[in-house]
């Protein structure tokens, strides 16, 4: 029974960094309806060039995180630039694909930038796990849960409450209107790129100082975690993002415990399967599954 | 106040606008009428800035716009309606209104976060004000995509508005409505020249341009054929023969 408890905490904690990663495509994915593949790998090359101001000039941990967010944000908004803006609001296809070729790009960057397989990466709350009855709390884990509570509650308001928000509601239901209330698409689109990226910078940051090192495969991993838990939560959904983050968390977290590493993932997809056929709209996907058609029949 | 000075657009062969002239003065209605596929809508949309022109230029005050992009045209302050009803249906009415609100203040020279992240008491009073003219008040919370056609008629003109345009283009905004709804229309387009607006208004409803305009322009196989007074114009053998010629015929 402490074990099953434990391992759901510590699940919560590492699922908390999955839904962070989700927010950031869910904004992008799911707001804006396109995949961005290289999302992952734009958060990479910022936690590499962490790592360099790290390594090279043993910065602070307050340097790096402006280092890995501002790194990400830069990647991200270069893969909008170059495989999304030019890019029809139609052609998701030709957008999605590009975004893999830019994928490669980024990867063979950030083993010119630095070439050793694997760099430290500076670690956020060295101190000793707070101690709940039998059950131990990382501090850096309860951090990236705060981060990932706040985060979220952040972008709902920024999406569903701002001004900003409602105008990138408004590109997607009707971009051509959109120009012509004096919107500027363009200008939008990139901000709701770069916005995503810094999430997801965060979220990048958080994930390695807790592991303290950081790979090429990083780009990789985040992508494929962000994917499976914006799936999960439900697209477009920003608790739903969160949602799917912990839920994945837990259940690897669990596999974890008792079948071991190898078969952690293998639950992982195989959540992702099922619940693909039994929920195609992930656990809170309604809402904006029935929102897009809206904006379609007014269109 | 705006002119346009040998306005061009071929779309492949099809000549649809071919060295149109036209000026509109500050502060009037001017009506453009024309049998379809006359080039109507696409001015408009030359006006607006939706595709680039073949030839020709668009003055602002003066100034030419024809190279800035749509969401630039519309903070000079023209702003326009579609024919095709696009509303932002999954945003509330008021949402719609507040997404195409101008400050009013230089583009530019305003706070980004006060712009995007909030509004201010002053900006969200003229959206409740705007909505009341339009009779829209008590559906301020629905989603547009749930009113009825008319209630999204006006919520269209509605938005135009909330962009605090000097000129209007009203593109068919009688489009599917009866009398009584353009009764209505014909009183609000009036008040808005009477606060200053400029208004284009491109209508099939012969009955209503005749009524409301101060001056008509008459497109035919995109070039105009006549401009002048409703009456002058309804005279006119051409326009007769081109347009109210085969509409009494129908």
């Amino acid at each position: 029974m402490i074990d099953f408890v434990q391992n759901t905490i510590d699940g919560v904690m590492i699922g908390a960094s999955y839904g962070l990663l989700a927010l950031g495509f869910t904004l992008i994915f799911g707001v804006m309806r396109r995949l961005n593949l290289s999302y992952g790998p734009s958060i990479m090359i910022g936690a590499y060039l962490g790592t360099l101001i790290y390594v090279q000039f043993s910065a602070g941990p307050v340097a790096v995180v402006v280092m890995t967010v501002l790194g990400a944000v830069l990647a991200g908004i270069y893969v909008e630039r170059l495989c999304f803006a030019p890019m029809a609001a139609s052609a998701g296809i030709a957008s999605m694909v590009s975004s893999f070729a830019i994928w490669m790009q980024l990867e063979q960057a950030a083993i010119l930038i630095l070439p050793r397989h694997t760099y430290p990466f500076p670690p956020l709350a060295t101190g000793a796990p707070l101690e709940l009855g039998p059950f131990l709390l990382r501090i850096d884990h309860l951090m990236m849960l705060a981060c990932a509570l706040l985060l979220s509650a952040g972008v709902q308001y920024v999406i569903y409450r701002s001004r900003f928000g409602l105008a990138l509601r408004a590109i997607i239901g009707n971009p051509v209107a959109a120009h012509l209330v004096g919107i500027d698409v363009k200008t939008s689109v990139m901000l709701a790129f770069a916005g995503a990226s810094a999430v997801g910078g965060i979220a990048g940051y958080l994930v390695l100082a807790i592991d303290q090192q950081v790979t090429p495969m990083f780009g990789m991993w985040a992508t494929m975690k962000g994917l499976i838990a914006m799936m999960i939560g439900g697209l477009g959904s920003i608790p739903g993002a969160i949602l799917g983050g912990l839920v994945l968390g837990v259940v690897e977290a669990h596999s974890l415990w008792h079948f071991g590493p190898q078969v952690r993932d293998l639950v992982a997809y195989l959540l992702l399967f099922a619940c693909l056929v039994l929920r195609p709209s992930g656990i809170l996907g309604d809402a904006p599954a029935a929102e897009t058609s809206i904006g379609r029949r007014s269109a | 106040m705006l002119e346009l000075q040998g306005l061009t657009k071929h779309f492949g062969g099809v000549r649809a606008v071919e060295k149109v002239d036209l000026s509109v003065a500050q502060g009037e209605i001017l009506g453009l009428i024309g049998p379809n596929g006359s080039g109507k809508s696409t001015i408009v949309n030359l006006i607006c800035g939706l595709f680039p022109l073949t030839d020709g230029r668009v003055l602002l005050h003066g100034t030419d716009i024809s190279d800035l992009p749509p969401h630039a045209r519309v903070t000079l302050g023209i702003a326009r309606t579609f024919q095709n009803i696009r509303l932002f249906g999954q945003l509330t009415v008021w949402q719609n209104l507040w997404v195409a609100q101008n400050s009013g203040e230089q583009f530019g020279q305003e706070n980004f976060l006060r712009r995007w992240l909030g509004g201010s008491r002053r900006a969200r009073g003229e959206i409740d004000r705007t909505l009341e003219f339009f009779d829209l008040a008590h559906k301020s919370d629905e989603l547009a995509a749930n009113l009825a056609f008319g209630e999204q008629r006006r919520l269209e003109f509605a938005r135009a508005l909330a962009a605090k345009p000097s000129l209007v283009l009203l593109d068919e905004p009688a489009a599917g409505m009866n009398a009584e709804e353009i009764d209505q229309l014909d009183r609000r387009i009036r008040m808005l020249r009477d606060d200053g607006v400029t208004i284009l208004l491109i209508e099939h409803h012969v009955e209503l341009v005749m009524s409301v305009a101060d001056r008509i322009a008459v497109l035919n196989f995109g070039q105009k054929i006549a401009e002048g007074a409703p009456a002058d114009v309804q005279a006119n053998p051409l326009v007769r023969e081109a347009y109210l010629g085969t509409a009494t015929a129908a």
